[in-house]
């Protein structure tokens, strides 16, 4: 059977916050309005157990946050679709088509608000212990760590950032690192390596993480003694890099060499109508309010290009 | 009857309960979490603790949400 054509004002895809945040504002501007979310709605943040740095909560649950968003988009006439997966996307015309499993969608404008994908460690009882000791936000879930051991899994400036972070929580702090050297500017290397709780393994790859309910004992392999060691500790916290979610559209958009797509402060990509929004847009901070400050620029931008 | 073998606050699961009650079918759920039976159950099922898990039968089972599996699965 031949698929319905749909025609609205705009698609957003991606429904974290930078695009929950976009069809709030679309909403509000009587623009049709739909959000295609692949994964989860809310994105990476829906795992938070608690956020404290979204102004005008103390604290919230990263799902306690999403669902409020959430409504307040739908208050406003915004549709969102989890369970439509979206096929191909057609950006390069001023006809735009975004095809789904079940529909053919001819939006005027296109949000692109993927997010990013944390690189994830290849162990497959990773799964288990996510969240429960395995984790990927240090801003988010530091905190649990007060006094504990903990280790830091990357050799970068995000993995030492996240670990100079750390180290106000942790009583004792692993860097593990399967190069022979850290690839972090020498700077923001020495501001770690110098405080005393802190432990490089270099040339270290971590074989197994083991543990009850809970991580307890990292498998790891000193590749240069060639030896296979138990490390116990409390929580193993992954910053090995992320991977922006744009394999579908670097066909018809331009992106850096990390995959991001190019686009200013303005959300606008290199062809007309299509923005992009938050972490998935080339950037240098990615936290919550400038996902949600992306969001807004983004949803204003469509309607400024729709009115004309 | 379908049973959903789940956990409190877990995103998967709410996923997967949401897109039943889309399709209209009925389920029961199970909380692992409390249940030591329900626990049992669900490793006798898939051999592991990986929650949500959705059967029927208790023998062919979809883990975590997976549109196409779980759509064969109940025959939607």
């Amino acid at each position: 059977m031949e698929k319905q054509h749909k025609y609205l004002d705009l698609i957003i895809i991606g429904g974290g916050v930078t695009g929950l945040t976009a069809a709030l504002y679309a909403g509000r501007m009587k623009l049709s309005t739909l959000v295609l979310e692949a994964d989860l709605v809310g994105g990476q943040i829906v795992n938070a157990h608690e956020i404290e740095n979204y102004p005008g909560f103390a604290s919230i649950k990263g799902s306690a946050l999403v669902e409020k968003i959430q409504q307040q988009a739908e208050f406003f006439g915004a549709a969102i679709d989890e369970f439509d997966n979206i096929l191909k996307v057609k950006l390069t015309d001023e006809k735009k088509i975004v095809e789904t499993e079940s529909f053919i969608y001819e939006p005027k404008s296109v949000i692109i608000a993927t997010g990013m994908t944390r690189r994830k460690l290849a162990l497959p009882e990773e799964n288990l212990f996510l969240s429960k000791g395995i984790h990927y936000c240090e801003l988010c879930d530091g905190h649990m760590y007060q006094d504990k051991i903990i280790a830091v899994v990357g050799g970068g400036n995000a993995a030492l950032d996240a670990a100079k972070f750390l180290t106000k929580y942790a009583k004792k702090l692993y860097i593990i690192h399967r190069s022979s050297a850290l690839t972090a500017d020498v700077l923001t290397q020495e501001n770690v390596i110098k405080n005393p709780i802190v432990e490089v393994l270099l040339n270290t790859e971590i074989r197994k993480a083991e543990g009850k309910n809970v991580l307890e004992t990292l498998q790891l392999y000193d590749k240069k003694e060639e030896k296979e060691y138990a490390l116990p500790l409390d929580g193993l916290f992954v910053d090995i890099g992320v991977v922006p979610n744009t394999a579908m559209f670097a066909q018809d958009l331009l992106c850096d060499s990390a995959g991001n797509i190019i686009a200013g402060e303005d959300c606008k990509t290199n062809e007309a109508g299509v923005f992009a929004a938050g972490d998935v847009r080339t950037k240098v901070i990615r936290q919550l309010t400038t996902a949600a400050a992306d969001g807004t620029v983004a949803a204003l931008m469509a309607e400024k290009y729709i009115g004309n | 009857m379908v049973k959903v073998y789940s956990i409190p606050n877990c995103p998967w699961c709410e996923k997967v309960k949401k897109y039943l009650k889309l399709k209209n079918v009925a389920y029961e759920e199970f909380n692992v979490e409390d249940s030591d039976e329900a626990r049992d159950e669900l490793y006798k099922i898939s051999g592991d603790q990986i929650v949500p898990v959705t059967t029927i039968d208790g023998k062919n089972y979809v883990v975590s949400f997976d549109k196409a599996k779980l759509d064969a699965l109940l025959g939607l």
